[in-house]
């Protein structure tokens, strides 16, 4: 893929920068050039709780701004790229609705067709750019760290609209981690939800979810864990010490995106990749491999 | 209360469904009709585990009309969206579709919800986005922005008060 338009939706652009950061030092670098474009919003998903007509609404029209320039999509938040899948399948089953839907767009000058293809990083890595052109960039392979992979919910379900990897038995992260030299063992948990979604009024709740989580990924003796996911980053990494005392555990497990494992296999510079933003102990992965 | 008591209380039926079918159109097929209780939605659900929710009883309460139980339980708001339910539903039904339908009825009639949410419906109504960049620090506690970092300026909607004028107007349609 040469080129494709950057859609960072809501949670990346301000305050999950290390992914932001990665993702513009990193793909570059593979052959894809990432485009910024004028005009998108939120995608729609955090007001689904409210009024579903506002999530359609805001999803087409973003893409329809991205159609608009000829772009196709990458939408690096599951929750987007949920958001984004779903409203296509909706509207490119029922020519009705997409009518109703371009009424509105119109009023913004827009109209939503379906052409552009729509990626989230897991498809785009594994599927478009392909685990043997990731390989020929690989300068530091990290032999001897077995990272536990996290997918998040929205990024694997429901599969029917479709999802980029299966809902049951996802495996292209892990493909995409022994690519870059790592291993990633099978755990129990692997499918379950950090529980971001109800930070906003069940925090205690929430953070029980995700310190269950992480208290197995460190009980299965694995140096860290990796996400696709800015929400799942935000409750396992920025949040770690909250999720750990909700759960009566000492948790000191690294958390980190899977691309910021991906540049530095790349041999990039940390900071570039903005690990320094990382809460959790991410200098231990580095500690780890050099022994 | 007798179960008569509770029946009365009940919307009819054929209502309180249209009122949810209206809003989740488009996701799954008609509810709670096919929907035969066998409970697997709630044997693999993320927030039963932790809190009261039970997927195959909001099934249960909207088929028999019961949306007032429903809109007054604080239960429908636990729902973490992990969207298992609607993976695994039999009868290729979503309770998590439900319960989002449930949500959007207790919105537009005016229940109380918690602040966090309407919060996010004003920002993006005057930003377009659910929050503005943030300062955050990173691990020696520095204080750092996007400009700092070099990442370059959001370019959001340009035209709010258009973009909020049609999300007023969607708001009250059936986009489904
Ligand atoms: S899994 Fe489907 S059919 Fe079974 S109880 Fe839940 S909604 Fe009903
Ligand atoms: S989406 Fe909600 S109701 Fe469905 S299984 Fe997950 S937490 Fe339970």
């Amino acid at each position: 893929m040469e080129k494709i338009g950057l859609y960072l939706g809501c949670l990346i652009p301000t305050e999950q920068y290390a992914y932001e950061l990665a993702i513009r030092e990193v793909l570059p670098e593979l052959g894809t050039e990432l485009v910024d474009i004028e005009g998108p919003a939120c995608c729609g998903a955090p007001l689904r709780h409210i009024n579903l007509s506002l999530t359609m609404y805001l999803s087409a029209r973003n893409i329809a701004l991205f159609e608009k320039e000829g772009l196709d999509i990458l939408a690096p938040c599951p929750y987007c790229h949920q958001a984004i899948s779903e409203a296509k399948d909706v509207l490119d089953k029922n020519p009705t609705l997409k009518e109703k839907v371009n009424s509105y767009l119109k009023e913004e000058g827009l109209e939503y067709k379906g052409k552009v293809k729509h990626y989230h990083l897991l498809d785009l890595l594994h599927d478009e750019i392909g685990t043997e052109v990731i390989k020929e960039h690989i300068k530091e392979p990290l032999e001897g760290l077995n990272i536990a992979a996290h997918y998040g919910c929205h990024l694997i379900r429901p599969n029917d609209i479709p999802r980029p990897d299966d809902s049951e038995n996802p495996q292209k992260l892990e493909t995409l981690l022994k690519t870059i030299g790592a291993e990633s063992d099978y755990y129990n948990e692997k499918l379950d939800c950090c529980g971001a979604h109800i930070l906003l009024n069940e925090q205690e709740s929430a953070l029980t979810k995700t310190g269950q989580k992480l208290e197995a990924v460190q009980n299965h003796g694995f140096d860290g864990m990796t996400t696709m996911c800015p929400w799942g980053q935000r409750m396992f990494d920025t949040k770690q010490d909250s999720a750990g005392q909700t759960v009566g555990a000492s948790l000191n497990i690294p958390v980190i995106y899977y691309i910021q494992l991906l540049g530095l296999a790349m041999g990039k510079e940390p900071e570039a990749l903005g690990l320094h933003l990382n809460k959790s102990p991410v200098d231990k992965l580095g500690s780890k491999e050099e022994d | 209360m007798s179960i008569i008591d509770l029946t009365s209380m009940a919307e009819p039926e054929g209502e309180a469904q249209k009122k949810i079918n209206d809003i989740i159109k488009g996701l799954q097929e008609d509810i709670p009709h096919d929907c035969y209780q066998c409970g697997k939605c709630t044997s693999g659900c993320e927030a039963f585990i932790l809190t009261e929710l039970e997927p195959h009883k909001v099934m249960a309460l909207s088929k028999s009309g019961f949306i007032d139980e429903l809109l007054n339980s604080g239960e429908i708001w636990t729902c973490v969206t992990c969207l298992k339910c609607k993976e695994r539903c039999p009868q290729d039904l979503a309770p998590v579709d439900v319960i989002f339908a449930v949500k959007n009825i207790a919105v537009s009639s005016g229940k109380q919800i918690d602040s966090g949410y309407s919060n996010m419906l004003q920002a993006v109504l005057g930003t377009g986005f659910i929050q503005s960049p943030k300062e955050v620090v990173d691990r020696e506690n520095n204080a750092v922005t996007r400009d700092d970092m070099g990442l370059p300026k959001i370019k959001g909607p340009e035209e709010m008060p258009k973009l909020q004028q049609v999300l007023m107007k969607a708001a009250t349609e059936t986009l489904r």
